[in-house]
């Protein structure tokens, strides 16, 4: 991944630590996966994704420290963005199907 | 009409036929073709009743589990073959990937004289920091122009497919539904007036940087649709139909493509030959700076924030 | 002072982890799905708050760091709206939900309810 010479003491160590962490997250990431594929209420599912969006955010970050690139912070900023407003609109949009699904319902019975 | 022979004389003419084919007043298929609509079947209540039972019964038949033990046999073979096939994909995958040269070998297929060139003189003639700003916005700019059309064309096609008829409009079948069946939320609101000025901030950002650093027209036009949708699903739609009305939408997106076509034709007339603008690239790294390219990506930029709103709406309500 | 930066870093960083690891296992302790969500919520914003803390502490000051600060303040304002409103999405389309929670539909009906009215919901599983 970094083909790099000469590092230093302080860089090697960091190197090592943020690649254990990024270990550690996509385990973490694979467990809110398993969430989303089992959960039984949609909104097991919505808030699983969400959960991943988090994780993934953080995994950029570490990505742009040990890539000395600190421009992917910006993709961060944009995921979180993005997130929430898929959060948004697909309550909205269930919630709005749901209620209509329900008094249509109600209008056939009577 | 022609002068010289009577109306009956004419309409046996070829010129006759042709003109009133192209203005559609006769369709072609009408006592041409043999078109019959298909008899209705009429049954009555009770053979309708029967037909359905009948259709309920060899339903459950069929797919009773506990019965047809093909089916269950079935649904277990399925299960396990999927799975096994997903892991076999996965697995081809894999194996594929690990024969590419690594990121960044001199051996690579995308490594060669073309890019090169971009890498060695693309500061130096287009002024742009960001290389790929300067790839797609000057030596690809006809490529970004048909980019741009195509997502103003969707958005076209789309208005042609998902728009209302005024007859359904007054039944109130789907445009209101979204004002009586989502309820306002007040905390959503209160979020949104804070978080939608930022959110456009950080497009406008994006845009006005692309030059400067990753990002540009498409990536800040987004960020900004997202404002808008955003925006939209906090307020509702009477809010925004002050200000984003199909009106509106016309003239940003002539607007910006006309004005992209414009600036860049000496460039398409050319061959794309990299003939002398006289605008001259500034310094790198300034924001006013790389020629054209900041206004190209402004233009690019309000195209794909419109096309996403537009988008957005129609699906949504059928319109603006 | 290299080191240090890089202790403290750390530190934040592998509490982030704990914070995580803790929201995990809630997501997959609880049995009631607005008990499940309330552990998500908690662990999403305290964990990459700490997180990005960490690594804004290594990174040094820059405009990188400024950005993660704005990350951080973006989803203080976004992840309790979505939470909200997952909630909301939850109470209103499942039927079962008197079973599990108690229900009160404006501020005047929690204030005018005694402790002895709230039932004790802890033992009860999910069907």
């Amino acid at each position: 991944m970094l083909i790099q010479t000469n590092l230093t003491q302080v860089e090697t160590v960091t190197k090592y630590f943020f690649t254990g962490l990024l270990i550690f997250l996509a385990i973490a990431l694979f467990f809110c996966l398993l969430r989303a594929v089992i959960g039984p209420r949609i909104v097991d599912r919505i808030m699983a994704v969400n959960m991943m969006g988090t994780v993934v955010m953080v995994m950029i970050g570490i990505l742009a420290i040990l890539l000395k690139e600190g421009y992917l912070v910006d993709i961060a900023l944009i995921y979180a963005m993005i997130s929430f407003l898929a959060v948004v609109i697909i309550t909205k949009v269930y919630m709005g199907i749901y209620r209509q699904n329900k008094e249509e319902d109600g209008k056939e019975r009577e | 009409m022609s002068r010289l022979k009577s109306s009956e004389e004419y309409s046996r003419t070829k010129a006759f036929k042709f003109f009133r084919w192209l203005g559609g007043s006769k369709d072609p298929y009408i006592d041409t073709v043999e078109s019959r609509h298909p008899e209705e079947e009429k049954y009555t209540d009770e053979e309708l009743e029967k037909i359905d039972e009948e259709k309920r019964l060899s339903r459950e038949k069929a797919y009773d589990l506990g019965q047809n033990k093909y089916l269950r046999a079935f649904e277990c073979a399925y299960k396990i073959l999927a799975a096994l096939f997903c892991v076999f994909f996965a697995f081809v995958l894999i194996y594929n990937v690990s024969y590419l040269p690594p990121s960044g070998a001199a051996e690579r297929p995308v490594n060669n004289e073309v890019s090169e060139r971009y890498i060695e003189k693309g500061l130096e003639e287009t002024g742009a920091v960001n290389i790929v700003a300067g790839m797609i916005l000057d030596y690809r700019a006809f490529d970004t122009l048909g980019e741009s059309h195509v997502l103003f064309t969707a958005t076209i096609t789309v208005l042609i497919l998902m728009r209302l008829d005024k007859k359904k409009d007054e039944k109130g079948d789907k445009a209101d539904r979204a004002s009586r069946y989502e309820p306002y939320d007040v905390i959503l609101q209160v979020a949104a007036a804070v978080l939608v000025p930022v959110i456009m901030i950080f497009g406008i950002y994006v845009i006005l940087n692309g030059h400067i650093s990753p990002g540009g027209g498409f990536s800040g036009g987004a960020i900004i649709g997202a404002g808008l949708i955003l925006y939209l699903n906090a307020f509702g739609f009477e809010k925004t139909e002050r200000f984003f009305t199909e009106k509106l939408y016309k003239r940003v997106t002539f607007g910006s493509l006309a004005f992209y076509a414009l600036a860049k034709c000496y460039s398409f007339f050319c061959g794309a030959n990299h003939l002398e603008s006289g605008i001259s690239t500034g310094t790198p790294g300034a924001i006013i700076s790389a020629g054209l390219i900041l206004p190209l990506n402004i233009a690019v930029g309000l195209v794909v924030a419109c096309t996403m709103y537009a988008f957005y709406a129609h699906f949504r309500k059928g319109g603006f | 002072m290299e080191w240090l930066r890089l202790i403290v870093g750390a530190l934040l960083l592998i509490i982030g982890m704990c914070i995580f690891a803790v929201e995990i296992f809630g997501v997959f302790r609880f049995k009631f799905s607005l008990n499940r969500m309330h552990a998500a919520a908690m662990g999403d914003t305290l964990g990459i708050t700490v997180s990005l803390l960490g690594l804004m502490i290594i990174s040094g000051f820059n405009y990188t760091t400024l950005k993660m600060a704005l990350i951080v303040v973006f989803l203080w304002c976004s992840s309790p709206v979505s939470s909200h409103l997952l909630a909301r999405l939850e109470v209103m389309t499942n039927g079962k939900i008197e079973k599990h929670a108690e229900i009160f539909y404006s501020v005047e009906e929690l204030e005018n309810s005694t402790e002895e009215t709230i039932t004790d919901y802890r033992e009860m599983e999910e069907d």
